[in-house]
């Protein structure tokens, strides 16, 4: 039975291969490789890739094929080498490691192949990287919270990834700025990974053996809305809720709306409830940008070698809640959906762009532009 | 069946020239002649599907990067034979490209080939030293070791170097990249062929005799007079020269450093090996198949590339093209599969015959002088005491405990609020419900000998699901927990029909079920899991009913439940009979083929429920969520006291298992230590408490 599904499965996928490759025979071939898709972040950005490349101006230009590598840089080397031998133009890149891919993506260039990177770094000068300055996202967080606290009290940290460049910029610029305020006390660091799951489970483990009237604000990489919500679980009420720095996700977004805004398909803890918040993130447009950016160096013009993208912060003075979530609306500055529209809250919703007209809620949530 | 094995191979050794041993050699090769076959026949394809023709250019870069994981899987594969298992694998590459990234000088291009390989060897052979000391001479079970030698190399590596970064000498990849000889022969397989070669000599050495012998039946092999130990603390080392090797080449390939690159490695080792027709528990199979199954995975990337599969359909796609890879090799007269077909035709046929055994007259047949109600034996020996009657179980569940109470001091030490704070207590049993509800059902899969690896995407499927249908709507849950636990039961029941009725390794079909799961989730979620956990569920996980989280009374049940299950009902003797011998227990009458699937079903249950609680813990389910559980479910269960290779442990030990490590976590969490210093305190309190669990001598 097993073979058998496996040979229809490859007929039917060698019929799909015909029939496409005849017919983009015209448009470049642009190759989008990711990393690991196990997570939302990673699922999104690439949604508002493919978004791009549905989108008018590029759905007649390009051919794009998305392709995961796995956790496994060794594949990821690999895959883009098939690519290139595949006839790549350009390939977009969500790389493993900032300095596994060096030696392939060298062999890519030198080859005409455009590589260009998002979110995360490839340091082989070749590459085109489009990121935030993850150094900038730590230190103006940090500069917020130590200023809601008056440069005085307990702080608990909870970290990304232990090992990777991102982790290690964000908390080293965070740590420096902390450093310079005597009494700011780091009191508790977790490791969080970036998974609200993770940061539920290493505050509570942080929480067994202090209560959250020691703590005076917290600074994290993902894990604002768990907290808050937790302090509501513990009895806090909203008006005691600690400063959080964070992330940028849709549920911490909303908890930072004054809590008598009207919004639909709420229900505790993904509520208004004027959370006092910076909210910052790696928005996940970045995987869209880097495409358009490819496709404007195969039209030969000129890109940056590194892209910083504006750091998306938004703070209870900036959040503004969105009706509809088109990229019309998102340009006059709203920054949180409506539950009813994106029902978990740990969606990142820092997708709006300049850059990328059209590319709204609809691009980030299914891969479809805006009408 | 074991013993006669390790007969064959000595005999092997001594008279491979003869021409009548050569049929059987090749028989027992099989494994490694069809790695070799699915290799071509991939390549054929993608040659046949790409639209250009396969340069040299792309063979070389093929085998290049398939080499790393040859390497690291080709010492995993002696260890294996040997009867052991090795999850350092991985860290090791880490560590060795650190060490090399972190102190190469800059400056020099020019650094010496020779010098650097050697001390990245003698690194991996360092560490693969520390393996089996323990291993080894203390007699202590190689999951549990080399699991925290994975976390202590992990916590070196980020000491080594914090992030990616660091320099390797463009000589290295120059030697190790380039061509032996330009155009024709590129330097990564002269390696590989060399090291096949190598393995030709060395298995034909007293040694290689030695390590099929002890990996086939530990006991044999020591009463013929193999020093068992020696040979099992040599198998430890020369692995980890050969993750070393690995190191250094993903150093070459590279240019630099990363302190994770070669964790990520870890399933794909195992995958290599045992499409390579290793067999795992020891033995039987060899190193030269893993280097095609090393190949193997390298060109499913091509393959997935060419044919254009979209990227959620990748891991499912991966997974069934594992299966089919070594169910090929099953393809024989005496495969369980084909074996299982006869056996299927053999009942239809005799059922139609009317000879069937259920079909017999139910009337007792037993002769006329067994006693019917046997009243001799009413008067039962009075019971030893307790101690003595559970001494077996204590020696192995106690440890578990006592280190969870050192734990628990040491928190009281550093951080105060321990005794008499009963928040401490709370968070502590809500946080081990995750991992005592695992350890019942990997417990109950490694009772029977075998692994579960589909637990994260298990967990992940099933919150994703319920997050989904639930919509934070608490009367939802009446239908949606039964039919998320449907759903898992399901893929437990496919777990445990590829082990069974296919008769493919565990590993590797819970390896693929994990892709599987993982591709289903992305599909069900289009990448974006949606929903939320309803209130009720909330409330459960993180509320309170008399002071105490409701999920609280569940554990308890849960426990007392898993207790009975393994403890007192035929279905758990029935698990404990397969993890000690599955022919002992198929004579005796138990179906085993049923036990097993249930176990796996059992399995997928408890990683459902593990899913449920999650999401209702988090409040929202999220793809990855089920990653950090994998190895920590098959942790607890041998801190726990249960033997790897089946037939031992008590569902309680587990527990304790569970409770200590999540004590410890909090501990340290609760420190302000960096993450490698934990990593490194983690390791080795596992380590520490594993020490008491060691074998008896033979």
């Amino acid at each position: 039975m097993k073979p058998f599904m496996k040979a229809s499965l490859l007929a039917l996928s060698v019929a799909c291969a015909l029939t496409t490759g005849a017919r983009a025979a015209e448009k470049q071939q642009v190759y989008l490789s990711m990393s690991y898709i196990g997570n939302d972040w990673q699922a999104e950005a690439a949604n508002m890739v493919k978004a791009l490349a549905a989108s008018k101006g590029y759905a007649d230009k390009i051919d794009l094929k998305v392709q995961v590598a796995g956790p496994n840089a060794q594949r990821q080397i690999q895959q883009i080498n098939a690519m290139v031998q595949a006839g790549a133009k350009a390939i977009v890149v969500y790389p493993i490691s900032p300095t596994a891919l060096n030696q392939v993506v060298k062999a890519a260039c030198a080859k005409g192949v455009k590589i260009i990177a998002y979110d995360a770094e490839i340091t082989e000068p070749c590459a085109y990287n489009v990121t935030i300055d993850q150094a900038e996202a730590g230190r103006k967080t940090a500069e917020w919270l130590v200023d809601k606290l008056g440069g005085k009290g307990n702080v608990v940290m909870v970290t990304g990834v232990p090992g990777t460049s991102v982790d290690t910029a964000r908390t080293a610029a965070a740590k420096e700025v902390f450093a310079k305020h005597p009494d700011i006390k780091i009191v508790g660091e977790a490791v969080g990974m970036w998974s609200q799951a993770v940061a539920r489970t290493e505050l509570s483990k942080l929480l067994s053996t202090r209560k959250w009237d020691d703590i005076n604000g917290m600074w994290m990489q993902v894990g604002c809305f768990t907290a808050n919500s937790m302090q509501i679980e513990a009895g806090k009420t909203p008006e005691q809720l600690l400063p959080c720095a964070g992330e940028g996700s849709n549920g911490g977004r909303i908890q930072m709306l004054p809590a008598d805004t009207k919004i639909d398909g709420a229900s505790s803890p993904y509520v208004p409830m004027g959370a006092p918040r910076i909210s910052y993130a790696s928005p996940p447009y970045s995987g869209a940008l880097a495409l358009k950016l490819a496709v404007d160096l195969i039209e030969g013009k000129d890109v940056p070698q590194h892209t910083t993208l504006p750091l998306p912060l938004v703070t209870n003075e900036t959040i503004k809640l969105c009706q509809t979530g088109e990229w019309e609306e998102l340009k006059n500055g709203c920054n949180v959906f409506q539950p009813a529209l994106v029902s978990n809250p740990g969606w990142f919703a820092s997708i709006y762009s300049s850059e990328l007209p059209g590319l709204g809620l609809q691009a980030a949530l299914v891969g479809q532009p805006d009408e | 069946m074991n013993v006669s094995l390790s007969t064959d191979t000595v005999a092997n050794g001594v008279n491979s020239r003869m021409p009548a041993v050569f049929g059987r050699s090749i028989r027992r090769a099989r494994g490694m002649v069809v790695a070799i076959i699915v290799f071509f026949g991939l390549m054929l394809l993608q040659a046949f599907i790409s639209p250009g023709p396969i340069s040299y250019f792309d063979m070389s870069f093929l085998i290049s990067g398939a080499t790393p994981l040859a390497l690291a899987a080709f010492g995993q594969t002696l260890v294996i034979l040997s009867g052991g298992f090795d999850l350092s694998a991985g860290a090791v590459i880490s560590l060795v490209n650190a060490v090399l990234a972190a102190n190469m000088d800059p400056a020099d291009m020019e650094a010496s080939v020779l010098v650097w390989t050697l001390v990245g060897i003698a690194t991996g052979m360092g560490v693969g030293a520390f393996n089996g000391l323990f291993i080894a001479i203390f007699r202590l079970q190689p999951i549990v070791v080399t699991l925290s030698t994975m976390f202590i190399i992990q916590g070196i590596t980020l000491l080594v170097l914090n992030q990616p970064g660091g320099f390797v000498s463009p000589s290295l990849g120059t030697f190790y990249m380039g061509d032996a000889i330009p155009e024709f022969l590129p330097s990564a397989l002269l390696l590989l062929a060399a090291l096949a070669l190598g393995w030709g000599w060395l298995k034909r050495t007293p040694y290689g005799v030695a390590l099929y012998a002890v990996g086939s039946d530990r006991a044999s092999a020591a009463a013929v007079g193999v020093r068992v130990p020696l040979v099992r603390f040599a198998t430890y080392v020369l692995a980890g020269g050969f993750y070393g090797m690995a190191g250094v080449f993903v150093s070459a390939q590279t240019g630099s450093g990363d302190p994770t690159v070669g964790n990520p490695l870890l399933l794909s080792i195992f995958a290599a090996v045992v499409i390579g027709g290793t067999r795992l528990g020891g033995g039987k199979g060899g190193p030269v198949g893993t280097i095609f199954g090393a190949l193997v995975l390298m060109i499913i990337v091509n393959i997935l590339l060419a044919l254009n599969v979209s990227a959620y359909f990748s891991t499912i796609a991966e997974g069934i093209v594992l299966i089919c890879a070594v169910l090929l090799s099953s393809v024989s007269r005496h495969s369980v599969f084909t074996e299982q077909i006869k056996g299927a035709a053999a009942t239809i046929s005799a059922w139609r015959a009317g000879n069937l055994v259920s079909q017999r007259e139910q009337t007792d047949r037993r002769l006329a002088f067994v006693t019917r109600s046997n009243p001799s034996v009413a008067e039962p020996a009075a019971r030893p005491a307790f101690l003595k009657q559970h001494a077996e179980t204590l020696r192995y569940a106690v440890p578990a405990y006592a280190c969870l109470v050192l734990v628990l001091i040491a928190t009281q030490l550093v951080l105060g609020s321990v005794f008499g704070n009963w928040n401490y207590w709370n968070s502590l049993l809500v946080l081990s419900t995750f991992l005592a509800i695992l350890a019942l059902g990997q417990g109950s899969v490694i009772l029977t000998g075998g692994l579960d690896l589909s637990v994260p995407w298990m967990i992940g499927l099933s919150g994703v699901m319920l997050a989904g249908v639930v919509q934070g709507s608490d009367a939802a849950l009446i239908y949606a927990v039964p039919m998320v636990l449907a759903m898992a039961a399901l893929f437990g029941f496919l777990n445990g029909f590829g082990v069974v009725v296919l008769g493919l390794s565990p590993i590797l079909v819970t390896l693929a079920m994990n892709g599987i799961l993982q591709g289903i989730a992305l599909l069900y979620s289009n990448g974006t899991p949606s929903g939320f956990a309803s209130s009720g569920l909330r409330w459960f996980m993180t509320g309170h009913l008399l002071g105490v989280t409701p999920v609280i009374y569940a554990l308890v049940l849960f426990v007392a439940g898993g207790v009975l299950l393994l403890g007192r009902t035929t279905f758990g003797r029935r698990v404990y009979a397969l993890g000690n011998s599955v022919d002992a227990a198929r004579l005796s009458g138990v179906r085993t083929g049923r036990v097993t699937i249930l176990v796996y079903m059992l399995s997928a249950v408890c990683a459902g429920v593990v899913g449920i609680l999650l999401t209702g813990f988090s409040g929202q389910a999220s793809l990855g969520m089920g990653d950090d559980y994998l190895l920590p479910s098959i942790a607890v269960v041998v801190v726990g006291g249960a033997l790897i290779t089946g037939g031992r442990g008590h569902y309680l030990g587990m527990v304790g298992g569970a409770l200590l490590l999540t004590a410890l976590q909090t501990l340290l969490a609760g420190t302000s230590l960096p993450y490698a210093f934990r990593a490194i305190i983690f390791g080795c309190v596992v380590l520490a408490a594993v020490v008491a669990l060691r074998e008896r001598t033979n």
